[in-house]
């Protein structure tokens, strides 16, 4: 094994998360001290965390908490490495399910002198950058300061090798499920022919919508509470299983059992050793795979007439949107629109139902159904504005030959953003219907709510998605530069809760919400109109900011 | 609108930077109506860059550019609307079978819809892509993605053609196609601007060569002139174009590298 050559491969990863542009494509410039700004923030929090944590236990007086604090920190630091294990697991599955379709992330060069285990280690490590390995900066940083104030400095540096190894457990077991997920895809293509496109979609669709509901339950609220008390709770009665391996190891030395620690310690390691080795396996075995070719359509080429032109498109604005229909619909990274909305429908519900150990309310609520009704559709306007000009990749060269007018662009991308919105929209306004069983006037109140919301934030969206259109996708798409998603997503926040406002007040003064002071009734449809007025003009301001951005897009088109 | 007397291309005084590098140093180009022109160069030379200022890709830093009697800069849709153009290393929506590519083509130029399906049907086969055209694209060869980016430059008949390296990775049969295609068309007045690093068909095909070095146009004219102008009377164009790019050392180069 050639650890220089591990550490170039890891760092080509670490360049192609960045911003990789000649000199002709360069729009901005990174700037270096991001590079390291979430290193350097989670250290400084875990630091933070940590000092908070040991001055409030140094300053307390009573024995009795005292001894409460310093066995719920143990036991803390008995399930960080379960807890860093699954965290690792989704951060680092996320990061590979966002790679998938992408064809040009980076393949080591096979023809190089290059091992396969100097592939898969490169490979396991870079997919602990990022997230992973800010939390893991994070939880040590807190734990060693911690442990100076509770004197636990042996057990704090065993925890933090734990996490280390966790975290790499973590980042090879989802090198096996993205070697394995290769193959099977192929076996999928090969067996279903025709609706491979299909069976890819709803399959892609449903694990994520599995994945996220587990996820988001167990990290929201008292649900992480539940799942730390869980794991130290498990981990003993499930001590045969390798995953909970470095668990108890801590167990052991916690409890002064040296021999244990060690005979955990090395079968930990053997474990480690052995997936390493079945990933390294699977990579000889399976890194060249390709997937056999998807079969759309066979037999005679009938051109479709679509029903857009009906609806006042022209033919190349019908074929845009069209063809951005195939794209969210077959490409995975771009399926992930999809998932927000569905979770904040499953969410709701879920606890709604009472699926996660939480009483189930005697009545349905008219909040639930807001929130069911606003929310999906308002997300995806946001998401597919953001995204939908950069989406287009290096693709994007078509765009800028051929002869697309500003507003033939802006138009199609933002009906494609509206139309995506408004049948999420009304698929969870049925689905909150059905559960919530709100009034008349409820359902079409937040209808219409809903509507208008759509239009304007997808107009904001789209200007914010045409101006910061980043079009690399390397190691992923990124569609949108990061600042400009974060500031617009926080311009939408806001201008979202101005256009509801007038419907807040009217709950407020309708005693729907409770406030200490008495204020005058305002009618359901006036709180609409003064709304929609709201939304019209920021959709009208912001469709025109839109198409003066997208004149410059096409006219400064450089490729 | 073919004008008499007027050229499809007009640069005159085109100059393009990329901070310290001369992309191109101030040409003038003349093209004619149904002129095959082939521009030679090595790499870095300003081919590409040329070629995508003709199609208002990349704005020219000074200059002025104009194609089919319109300026490209007051009216680059106008242009596009007219123009065929496949780039060096074309990238294609994979996620896109071949044929709902070249419906989404011909859509985005507004073929009409009986002649868009007989056009993509025959090119389709000429091109021997029948019974892979329901495929995804990310499963084609680069040989198949190039005869897509081909097909879709040829698919709403323009009236010009720019064509960067257009032969790429194509079999013997589809290239002497679309050599066939670009000679059929140039008695149609299509006019076509090439770039290629094959001097074989350079020389087989165009009317007249332009030989770029640096960003500057070393040498333009037929054959003849070439020879003349490098003074390699009965020379090919290989010799002619390693003398006037001043790259004919070569024998020296071999030698040093084998030491």
């Amino acid at each position: 094994m050639n650890w220089k050559t591990v550490l170039r491969l890891i760092s080509v990863d670490v360049k192609a998360g960045r911003l990789i542009r000649g000199q002709r494509l360069r729009r901005y410039r990174e700037q270096k001290i991001f590079r390291y700004l979430e290193y350097g923030g989670a250290y400084a929090l875990g630091l933070a965390i940590g000092i908070g944590a040991g001055s409030f236990y140094a300053g307390v007086a009573d024995p009795e908490l005292k001894t409460l604090f310093y066995q719920g920190a143990r036991s803390l630091f008995l399930s960080l490495p379960s807890l860093a294990l699954i965290f690792s697991l989704v951060f680092t599955m996320m990061g590979q399910i966002q790679r998938m379709g992408v064809r040009a992330s980076l393949q080591p060069p096979y023809w190089l002198p290059i091992t396969w285990e100097e592939h898969t280690l490169a490979s396991t490590l870079a997919n602990l950058i990022g997230v992973p390995l800010a939390f893991l900066i994070l939880v040590s940083s807190a734990i060693v300061t911690v442990s100076i104030y509770l004197e636990q400095m042996p057990l704090a540096t065993l925890t933090i090798f734990a996490l280390m190894a966790s975290a790499f457990l973590a980042s090879t077991t989802t090198e096996i499920f993205r070697v394995l997920q290769v193959r099977l895809i192929g076996a999928v293509y090969k067996s279903t022919g025709k609706a491979a496109i299909w069976v890819r979609f709803l399959g892609t669709m449903l694990f994520l919508i599995v994945f996220y509901v587990v996820w988001f339950a167990f990290s929201s609220g008292t649900g992480s509470i539940a799942l730390i008390e869980a794991v130290a709770g498990a981990q003993q009665a499930v001590w045969f299983v390798p995953y909970v391996w470095l668990g108890m190891v801590l167990a052991a030395f916690m409890s002064g059992l040296l021999a244990q620690t060690l005979i955990f310690s090395l079968a930990s390691l053997l474990f480690i050793l052995i997936l390493f080795y079945v990933a390294v396996r699977l990579n000889a075995r399976f890194g060249f795979y390709e997937p056999p070719a998807i079969t759309v359509s066979r037999g005679a080429y009938v051109p479709k007439v679509g029903f857009l032109g009906k609806l006042g498109f022209s033919s190349l604005e019908a074929a845009v949107m069209r063809k951005d229909f195939r794209a969210f619909t077959r490409r995975r990274e771009l399926m992930y629109v999809f998932i927000m909305p569905l979770v904040f429908i499953l969410m709701p519900l879920m606890q709604y139902l009472g699926v996660y150990g939480r009483p189930v309310e005697p009545e349905p609520s008219r909040f639930l159904f807001a929130l069911i009704l606003l929310v999906p559709g308002s997300i995806m306007a946001v998401m597919l504005g953001l995204m939908v000009i950069g989406e287009e990749g290096g693709s994007v060269w078509l765009f800028f030959s051929s002869p697309i007018t500003a507003r033939s662009l802006v138009k199609c991308k933002y009906a494609f953003v509206i139309i995506l919105s408004c049948i999420v929209t009304l698929v969870c306004g049925a689905v909150g219907i059905l559960v919530a069983r709100p009034s008349p006037d409820t359902a079409i109140a937040l209808l219409i709510e809903s509507i208008l919301l759509i239009f304007a934030l997808g107009a904001v969206s789209l200007g914010a998605g045409i101006k910061g259109a980043d079009f690399a996708e390397a190691p992923r798409p990124r569609m949108v530069r990061p600042l400009t998603a974060f500031v617009y997503t926080l311009l939408c926040l806001v201008l979202a809760l101005a256009i509801f406002s007038p419907l807040l007040l009217h709950a407020v003064t309708m005693d729907y919400i409770p406030i200490p002071v008495s204020l005058p009734k305002i009618d359901l449809y006036v709180a609409i109109s003064v709304s929609a007025v709201i939304a019209l003009v920021t959709t009208f301001v912001f469709y025109r900011i839109a198409l003066k951005n997208a004149e410059e897009f096409l006219l400064k088109a450089e490729i | 609108m073919i004008s008499t007397g007027e050229p499809a291309v007009k640069l005159r005084r085109v100059a393009k930077r990329y901070a310290d590098i001369v992309a191109v140093d101030y040409i003038d180009l003349d093209v004619k109506y149904g002129e095959i022109l082939g521009l030679l160069g090595p790499n870095g030379s300003g081919k590409s860059t040329t070629l995508k200022m003709i199609l208002g890709l990349v704005k020219p830093d000074s200059g002025s550019v104009n194609v089919l009697g319109i300026n490209a800069e007051d009216d680059p849709v106008a242009v596009k609307r007219q123009v065929g153009y496949v780039p060096e290393s074309p990238r294609l929506y994979e996620f896109l079978t071949g044929l709902e590519y070249l419906d989404f083509v011909g859509d985005i130029y507004g073929i009409a819809v009986s002649e868009k399906k007989n056009r993509i049907e025959e090119y389709l086969e000429a091109l021997e892509l029948e019974g892979r055209e329901g495929d995804m694209i990310s499963s084609y060869s680069q040989g198949m993605k190039q005869k897509i980016a081909l097909i879709s430059a040829f698919l709403h008949k323009p009236k010009l053609l720019l064509l960067d390296e257009p032969l790429n990775g194509l079999d013997p049969r589809s290239a002497r196609i679309v050599k066939d295609l670009l000679r059929e068309l140039k008695s149609q007045e299509v006019t076509t601007i090439m770039s290629t690093h094959i001097l074989e068909i350079a020389q087989a095909m165009c009317d007249r060569i332009a030989i770029m070095y640096e960003g500057r146009l070393l040498a333009l004219g037929n054959m003849k002139e070439l020879r003349q102008k490098a003074r390699l009377p009965g020379s090919d164009l290989e010799d002619i174009f390693l003398k006037l790019t001043g790259t004919e050392d070569i024998r020296e180069v071999v030698e040093a590298l084998l030491k």
